[in-house]
């Protein structure tokens, strides 16, 4: 087993699906009025990953799919455009996207606050306890 | 990709809804105007409504591209005023004999600019400002933290 495990490597690629998502809202938000704009969405398999790794072996048949393995970006970026919310075309729902702000946010935090506590345990074994 | 890229995007809705304000402001300012400009007869012309359009930034070949190949789409650049148009509306005509600009028939032409309506947008664009100053504050709340990683 290596010093850090995979609790860090999980702990980045959700940080990395944090901030996509933030960047997302961000534009969603700076485009809640114009028209045509379809509004973005963020794909994560992160959790699916851990699952899947355990057992059976995937393969990927289109581009398109999920990808299964743990070291690639896991990240994905996909536009609604099946809906329309407004009468010129634009499909942001302002409310859902201040909603997913603030959750965003305070899951950053939370993230950040357990990569803190895994390196601090970390640091604690090095120091011998001290 | 910068780590600023959600900051800018922020930016750049909130450089939009204010270019958005100053077009409203200059239609209320000018909804009395009768001479804002000489036709090519020499003669003078309302003020005619202006409005600005919006389009999304970052549609570039190389994300079109992407998109096609892989159906995934990036997060964006944010929001761009891609033209400022104006309203081809018909000016009014008010019965007011003793206006300068008054035709034979004492009409006036005034611009075609509805205060209500300017009203009405300006709230909306005070919305999606704020909307956007909320969104910036996010980010900047999110970098603050990554700061504290390995503090």
């Amino acid at each position: 087993m290596s010093l850090f495990g995979g609790t860090i490597q999980s702990l980045e690629n959700s940080l990395q699906y944090a901030s996509v998502k933030n960047q997302t809202i961000a534009n969603n938000i700076a485009n809640v009025d114009t028209p045509n704009y379809k509004a973005k969405s963020v794909q994560f398999n992160n959790i699916l990953n851990d699952e899947l790794s355990k057992g059976f072996k995937t393969s990927r048949t289109d581009a398109r799919h999920l990808d299964f393995s743990t070291e690639s970006s896991a990240v994905r970026v996909t536009t609604n455009t099946s809906s329309t919310y407004n009468h010129n075309g634009n499909n942001v729902d302002v409310d859902k996207e201040m909603t997913d702000l603030a959750k965003n946010q305070i899951y950053y935090q939370a993230l950040v606050d357990r990569i803190n506590g895994k390196f601090s345990s970390l640091q604690s074994v090095i120091r011998g306890g001290n | 990709m910068s780590i600023f890229n959600a900051i800018n995007t922020s930016g750049s809705g909130l450089t939009a809804q204010r270019l958005r304000m100053d077009t409203i402001s200059s239609n209320i300012a000018n909804a009395d105007t009768t001479r804002a400009t000489m036709n090519e007869n020499g003669e003078y012309e309302p003020y005619r409504r202006k409005m600005t359009v919006f389009g999304s930034k970052g549609q570039s070949f190389s994300s079109v591209l992407n998109q096609a190949t892989t159906g995934s789409s990036s997060a964006g650049n944010g929001v761009k005023v891609s033209d400022i148009v104006e309203d081809d509306e018909p000016f009014q005509l008010v019965y007011n004999p003793n206006h300068p600009d008054a035709n034979e028939e004492g009409y006036v032409e005034i611009p075609n600019v509805d205060p209500l309506q300017e009203m009405v947008d300006m709230m909306s664009a005070t919305r999606s400002y704020e909307a956007n100053v909320t969104a910036l504050n996010a980010s900047k709340t999110m970098l603050m933290k990554a700061l504290e990683i390995g503090k």
